[in-house]
């Protein structure tokens, strides 16, 4: 089942730079994703306890964030350590911000709204990141429109079947011989799914004209999921293997 | 710096709803609490907590919760033992 307590990618690594936020949700849920200067990443809930701001609409100094409202800044545990109104208060650890796990694996930052959860996905090594997708669909036609996908590789000669691995609930690996993208499925809202692609293997083998190819191929697949009825370019068939 | 303040919230409240929104921002704002008279025309409550979160106490409270409507606040400051 493809629930809460699961991990989800949120975003790409490399879309979230150091001392940046952004802003996301998870099955309606919203969720602030931020980027310490240090490089670490959080994913917290996107609401300032003050006043209900948005936190990913805040500023990232060092290794706080502070609301855009009223100037609260918290640390990497989400408590609030200091109050720009009241410079000398001894903040209570009351003033906190519910944070979740958060994990970065496979060129994607992952979290997960359990209080317990498991062990985050497996890092597949090598990747390359490519670009997120945002569909109006639900995850479950996003997942199913992945069954039915043709992947051309970019570097290898000739055409290899397709293969569609589903690594985990929300992690599906779509190969073509050696070559192969890596798809995290982000339910966004019950009918919005975020798709976040990076291609499995070197920089030096794939960077430029490796990520046009992929591209253009990742362009092809909204278009396909988001138009059904449209078969004139309909991927060939593919085979779904579970692990 | 740690206080003590004493406030009677009168108008026209639902006690047990006021009762319990003061409870909840007293929690959120690391404050000890004590109900004391109560009723639906005025509620006598102390609290004790730095002096700085006594005051957003105050402001949340004066506003209430939305069943509630604060039409006078009386406060007896005393700093805490």
């Amino acid at each position: 089942m493809n629930s809460p307590s699961n991990w989800h990618p949120l975003a790409l690594s490399h879309s979230l730079e150091a001392g940046s936020s952004a802003g996301t949700r998870l099955f309606g849920k919203e969720l602030v994703i931020w980027r310490d200067t240090g490089g670490l990443a959080h994913v917290w809930e996107d609401r300032c306890p003050h006043r209900g701001m948005k936190l990913s609409f805040g500023f990232v100094r060092g290794d706080h964030i502070a609301c855009l409202y009223h100037g609260w800044q918290y640390d990497r545990g989400g408590y609030c350590q200091y109050i720009p109104a009241h410079p000398d208060l001894d903040v209570p650890k009351t003033f906190k911000v519910p944070v979740y796990s958060t994990e970065e694996r496979s060129g994607m930052i992952w979290t997960t709204l359990s209080e317990n959860p498991a062990d985050a996905p497996e890092d597949r090594g090598d990747t390359l990141p490519l670009r997120s997708l945002y569909l109006d669909c639900a995850k479950d036609t996003a997942i199913a429109a992945l069954g039915a996908v043709s992947l051309t590789p970019f570097a290898s000669q000739g055409q290899a079947d397709t293969t569609v691995n589903r690594v985990t609930e929300t992690l599906y690996e779509v190969s073509s011989g050696q070559e192969g993208l890596l798809i995290g499925v982000q339910a966004v809202t019950d009918n919005r799914t975020a798709l976040h692609l990076a291609i499995r293997g070197s920089r030096e083998l794939f960077q430029g004209s490796g990520q046009r190819h992929f591209l253009d191929w990742a362009l092809r697949l909204r278009y396909r999921i988001e138009h059904p009825r449209d078969t004139a370019s309909a991927p060939r068939g593919a085979t779904v293997e579970v692990s | 710096m740690s206080e003590n303040a004493s406030f009677v919230f009168s108008g026209k409240l639902r006690a047990d709803i006021f009762v319990e929104f003061a409870r909840h921002r007293a929690a959120r704002l690391d404050l000890a609490i004590d109900i004391g008279s109560v009723s639906d025309e005025a509620i006598a409550l102390t609290v004790r907590g730095a002096s700085e979160l006594v005051d957003a106490f105050e402001m949340a409270c004066s506003l209430g919760p939305y069943q509630c409507l604060v039409l006078d606040v009386t406060r007896r400051d005393g700093l805490a033992a």
